[in-house]
């Protein structure tokens, strides 16, 4: 049975409105898009639709109480929610530095870490970097 | 380590977000050594550390990175150019001595008032958000109504949530962001209301914001008025009309405990205006020359003071450029000044910088006044450019080669975006 999905290009401003049709998962056509990457955008959301994420995590004695954090690659839509709700339970001791690893094997898969997306002195230290001016 | 402030710098950078950072490294590219950023956060930054969502960067560094990594990437470099950095420190006001000398007075807690002289002043100060204020939304004023960027503040660095359920007035992207981001902190977002019959954010997050977690967007629609004694209890959200007045007939409730509001950017213009400097209506910010000069000499301007910008890479481009300027003025090397006016015409709101001179390349900013596609942007009868499409949200960025205003004798030139003709599509 031939299916419709609906899906809105991201490509650019334009954003057109792409419909793919599939049988049984099998891909038979993209429409509705005005340029290339609108037809690899719909085949990329149907067959493994990926988002970044970052979100932050509670960081104890640092000049915030918030450290922000991404997560080394795309993550499947379906399990977004989910990372972010294991990342929360993440516990992290200021100080930490920017590109530090806070979790490895990320939910499961290998090679994908959490990572620091900023440096976060100790609350205290005179000033967030060392040569800035006290 | 720096321990202690000059009393004289070649070049002083107002703001440490990334327009202050990028003018700071511009005048130190140039060659200027001593130069200043004044900060009146704890740390320098600005708004990139509280966008911890990713999208910086593509075009500077050629690679994806949350703000808060652009952000320190950048006072990384700054700090090994040997840039003094002063954060924690308000500029209470700048004045021009006869001789063209700056002085520039800083407040700081521990410091007290200091004075420092410079040659040159770059004025990058950044935006500020509209609020309810500035469209008048009728209603109480309970606890729970607050800017978008605020509650990103809230969120991303001090670790409070605004509220739990929540309604958002606007959809540029700040809004859109939120929306995202309160729903993967456990609020619910009952919905994002806009005025206008098209989103003001990009179109990537309208999807991966709003649609990926069925919040619903509300097009031609409006709040109406707010309601709630202590706490906001609910909106009333209605449909607009043409003249973008809300339809009361047709209006309904929706309940919630918090309004963001996500209208809009305002160039922060306070030390620009009591300087006497000349501003443009269109923009907010000051009316500059082709080296992003204000009508006072050696007072630059770049950023989102100037313009509101829609990409963290463009910002960063127009300030090293204003910082080399700066850079040059402050060793003495003094340009002819412009001799042609750069007029917004047809659909198009505005365009900076404001005059240009032959002989130079220049990069155009400037955005339309409403949506068009296909379309063409016309430079007086000089040239002209085929655009896919245009819209307000997107700045258009518009480079001119140096010979282009050699044979041009008039002093002002006008730009124009027009719809394609048909004769034009098939040329």
């Amino acid at each position: 049975m031939i299916e419709t999905r609906q899906y809105t290009c991201i490509g650019c401003p334009i954003g057109c409105p792409l419909q793919l049709e599939h049988e049984n998962g099998m891909i038979r056509e993209v429409s509705g898009n005005e340029c290339d990457r609108g037809a690899k955008y719909a085949r990329q959301e149907f067959i493994d639709p990926r988002r970044s994420l970052s979100t932050t995590v509670a960081v104890s004695g640092g000049v915030w109480p918030r450290l922000p954090v991404k997560v080394s690659g795309a993550v499947h839509k379906a399990r977004v929610l989910e990372a972010v709700r294991r990342i929360h339970a993440l516990k992290v001791e200021a100080p930490v530095k920017m590109g530090q690893v806070l979790a490895r094997d990320f939910m499961g898969e290998k090679g994908l870490q959490v990572i620091a997306c900023r440096t976060m002195q100790r609350a205290g230290d005179i000033s967030q970097f060392s040569r800035q001016l006290p | 380590m720096l321990e202690r402030v000059k009393k004289k710098y070649g070049v002083v950078v107002v703001g440490g977000g990334p327009a202050g950072l990028g003018a700071a490294l511009g005048a130190r590219d140039y060659g200027e050594e001593k130069v200043l950023i004044l900060d009146r956060q704890p740390e320098a930054g600005g708004i990139l550390l509280q966008c911890i969502h990713s999208g910086f960067g593509l075009h500077y560094f050629k690679e994806e990175l949350t703000g808060p990594e652009y952000a320190e990437r950048f006072i990384e470099k700054v700090i090994d150019h040997d840039v003094d950095i002063l954060p924690a420190s308000y500029v209470s006001r700048i004045a021009a001595d006869s001789d063209g000398t700056k002085k520039v007075r800083i407040m700081n807690e521990k410091r007290g008032i200091l004075t420092v002289e410079a040659q040159a002043v770059v004025l990058a100060m950044g935006c500020r958000e509209r609020t309810r204020g500035a469209v008048r939304i009728p209603g109480t004023r309970p606890s729970g109504i607050l800017t978008a960027g605020l509650a990103q503040k809230f969120v991303n660095q001090m670790g409070y949530l605004p509220g739990k359920k929540i309604a958002i007035l606007g959809s540029g992207d700040i809004g859109l962001i939120m929306a995202r981001r309160l729903t993967l902190e456990g609020c619910e977002v009952v919905g994002v209301f806009e005025i206008m019959p098209y989103s003001n954010g990009l179109t990537r997050n309208v999807v991966q914001c709003l649609n990926d977690f069925n919040i619903p967007l509300y097009l031609s629609t409006t709040v109406a008025a707010i309601h709630g004694r202590d706490r906001v209890e609910k909106i009333t959200a209605a449909p607009v009309g043409k003249d973008l007045k809300p339809d009361l007939s047709q209006a309904w409730d929706v309940p919630c405990d918090t309004l963001l509001i996500s209208i809009g950017l305002i160039p922060e213009n306070e030390l620009t205006q009591n300087l006497g400097i000349s501003l443009d209506v269109a923009t907010g910010g000051p009316r500059v020359s082709s080296n992003l000069e204000t009508s006072m000499p050696g007072v630059f301007a770049c950023g989102n003071v100037l313009h509101v910008h829609d990409l963290v890479d463009f910002v960063t481009h127009e300030s090293l450029l204003a910082g080399r300027f700066a850079a040059e003025l402050a060793r003495g090397v003094r340009r002819p000044g412009d001799n042609i006016q750069l007029l917004p015409g047809e659909n198009v709101r505005y365009c900076v910088p404001h005059t240009l001179s032959p002989g130079h390349r220049h990069t155009i900013y400037m955005r339309c006044k409403t949506p068009m596609k296909p379309c063409k942007i016309r430079v007086g009868n000089l040239i002209e450019k085929k655009l896919r499409f245009v819209f307000p949200a997107e700045m258009i960025m518009l480079k001119l080669k140096p010979d282009l205003l050699d044979k041009f004798h008039g002093d002002s030139l006008r730009i124009d975006i027009l719809p394609l003709s048909k004769e034009g599509r098939n040329d």
